[in-house]
């Protein structure tokens, strides 16, 4: 008797879990469906201009520094990790391709990205999780505004043209570094080295890295915005929101980058006959 | 039939056998109310009686499980947000903590329903109206300072004077005074009487203070488990004969309630021994 109870418990339980994931798909799914949705509707809109270029200005702006220092030291750190082993081929020079090429297409974006998930994505979800257990996002319905539209929307729109930008910034200062360490400090020719590099990076591999952005730059604004709505209530409510808004964004992140590296190589593979005829 | 259309011109809100469930546990069951144009009516009832889900139905915050909201004869809980915009604009809404904004000063927080719903564009008059706002509720001066900065009541009557900003004919009131000290309390006391005279604005309260609710009310209604428990003006409820109320107005718990705190005492010192 008690072991059927259990059992019983035991698909309750299961079911209640499966109920609740596809509850919170579903709530996920329509809350990126209306912030879409709004979102291209306050582009059309120049009254929210405003409330985008100040999300632009702490979005965007005051990432710089952090996204920079991020660039940098893992274009120094690919120099000196890599140096040793090309040196032993005798091929040194070739570490610009290297770097360069795994800095522009990978590593730049994915780790400004994760950065901007910590950096932005936290203090989005934490911002918007406040405001939710204070009673304003409520506030803000019971004027007559759509929280969406209000509050989401300049947020998902100037992560979604900043992120590509920064990560320019990541790229170019992971060349930087790169540089920095290849050639005034191992010796390597510098010509060399740039030669080498310009021959092996196209502008394809930069375009993608960059294009990578706009997605990470949703991922980041549509998880964190959701989270922070969606959070419950209390310090720890707003606390939990963002730690899982944070893993939450990493996680997706990974999983984009995984499916555009797919795509593009796809793309790449389809072009590279008719560039040849070209 | 004259006299029907009468009693709905008269009534500006209703509810009609208002439901609202939150998984299984039932907050409002079966809630029929209607609130008359240019009265005070305060709800009363105990914590965790439905007082707050019930106003939030009247805004349409929340949607109810069974039932109809009406405003102005017209059906509100089945409109889209969009729709529902335009009625909220009628109506202004005190949250319990003022839920002021605290990313803006005091003045953007008075002026953003304005911004949003007016057709005034020019900044110096929005913020003349921010201004005879706060002079309503005894404010002015206050324009730059922050949320943050302000007292718990002084939070209120800045919301107070947001939630008029747009001149609704309904002001919706989320427990006004509780976390004042009396002094307080009676300052808003007044300002909804000062609003419901000067702006003749309908007040819907819902409180758990006593003095205050007897003091601002034209009808009382007290809500208890959900349901109403009893519903006329303040000498009508004082003499309401329901063994609820007359508690619930002298502040007593009830013998169950003793016992139930006796019991749990009772253990401690038992389980202690062994």
């Amino acid at each position: 008797m008690a072991d059927t109870q259990q059992k019983i418990t035991m698909i309750e339980q299961f079911g209640a879990s499966v109920l609740r994931g596809v509850n919170n798909s579903g709530r996920f799914a329509r809350f990126q469906f209306d912030s879409i949705i709004q979102s291209v509707a306050a582009c059309f809109t120049p009254r929210t201009y405003s409330l985008i270029w100040n999300q632009m200005l702490a979005i965007g702006v005051r990432s710089v520094p952090v996204v920079a220092i991020t660039g940098a030291f893992v274009g120094m750190v690919l120099a000196i990790q890599a140096y040793d082993q090309l040196a032993g081929l005798g091929i040194e020079e070739h570490l610009g391709v290297l770097i360069n090429l795994s800095v522009v297409k990978e590593l730049g974006p994915v780790l400004a990205a994760v950065m901007l998930a910590g950096r932005v994505g936290g203090a989005l979800t934490a911002e918007l999780g406040t405001m939710n257990v204070t009673e304003q996002i409520m506030a803000v319905r019971s004027m007559g505004t759509d929280p969406i539209r209000y509050l989401v929307a300049p947020r998902l729109i100037a992560c979604l043209l900043l992120t590509p930008i920064l990560i320019i910034y990541a790229d170019f200062l992971g060349m930087i570094g790169g540089y920095l360490i290849s050639v005034p400090y191992m010796g390597i020719n510098g010509r060399a080295y740039w030669n080498f590099s310009a021959s092996g990076v196209e502008l394809w591999d930069i375009t993608i890295g960059i294009a990578k952005g706009f997605f990470f730059g949703a991922a980041i604004a549509g998880v964190s915005c959701y989270k922070g709505f969606h959070c419950r209530e209390g310090a720890e409510g707003v606390g939990q929101a963002c730690t899982e808004g944070f893993v939450g964004s990493f996680i997706i992140i990974l999983g984009i980058d995984f499916v555009l590296v797919v795509i593009f190589k796809a793309i790449y593979a389809s072009i590279w006959p008719l560039k040849l005829l070209l | 039939m004259t006299i029907l259309a009468d009693e709905n011109n008269k009534n500006i809100i209703e509810l009609k056998n208002v439901t609202k469930r939150f998984g299984k546990l039932a907050v409002l069951d079966k809630v029929s109310v209607s609130f008359e144009k240019g009265k005070t009516t305060v709800i009363i009832g105990p914590s965790g009686c439905g007082k707050t889900v019930l106003i939030k139905h009247i805004i349409v915050l929340l949607r109810p499980s069974e039932g109809e909201v009406y405003f102005h004869n017209q059906r509100i809980d089945s409109l889209d947000e969009k729709k529902l915009s335009k009625v909220r604009t009628q109506m202004g809404f005190l949250f319990q903590m003022g839920a002021l904004f605290d990313s803006m000063t005091v003045e953007e927080n008075i002026i953003f329903p304005l911004q949003q719903h007016s057709k005034i564009k020019d900044r110096e008059q929005l913020n003349k109206i921010a201004k005879e706002k706060l002079a309503l509720v005894g404010l002015d001066g206050y324009q730059e300072y922050y949320p943050a900065k302000l007292s718990g009541g002084q939070k209120k009557r800045v919301a107070l004077a947001r939630a008029i900003a747009l001149e609704p004919e309904v002001i919706l009131y989320d427990e006004p005074t509780t976390g004042l000290d009396p002094i307080r309390s009676d300052i808003i006391n007044e300002l909804i009487m000062k609003l419901q005279k000067e702006l003749g604005v309908t007040s819907i309260v819902v409180t758990h203070d006593m003095k205050s609710a007897s003091k601002i009310a034209d009808r009382i209604i007290m809500l208890h488990k959900g349901r109403i428990e009893a519903d006329g003006d303040a000498a009508a409820i004082q003499s309401s004969p329901s063994e609820v109320v007359q508690r619930f107005i002298k502040g007593e718990i009830s013998e169950g309630d003793i016992q139930s705190m006796q019991v749990s005492f009772e253990d401690i010192k038992t389980n202690d021994k062994k």
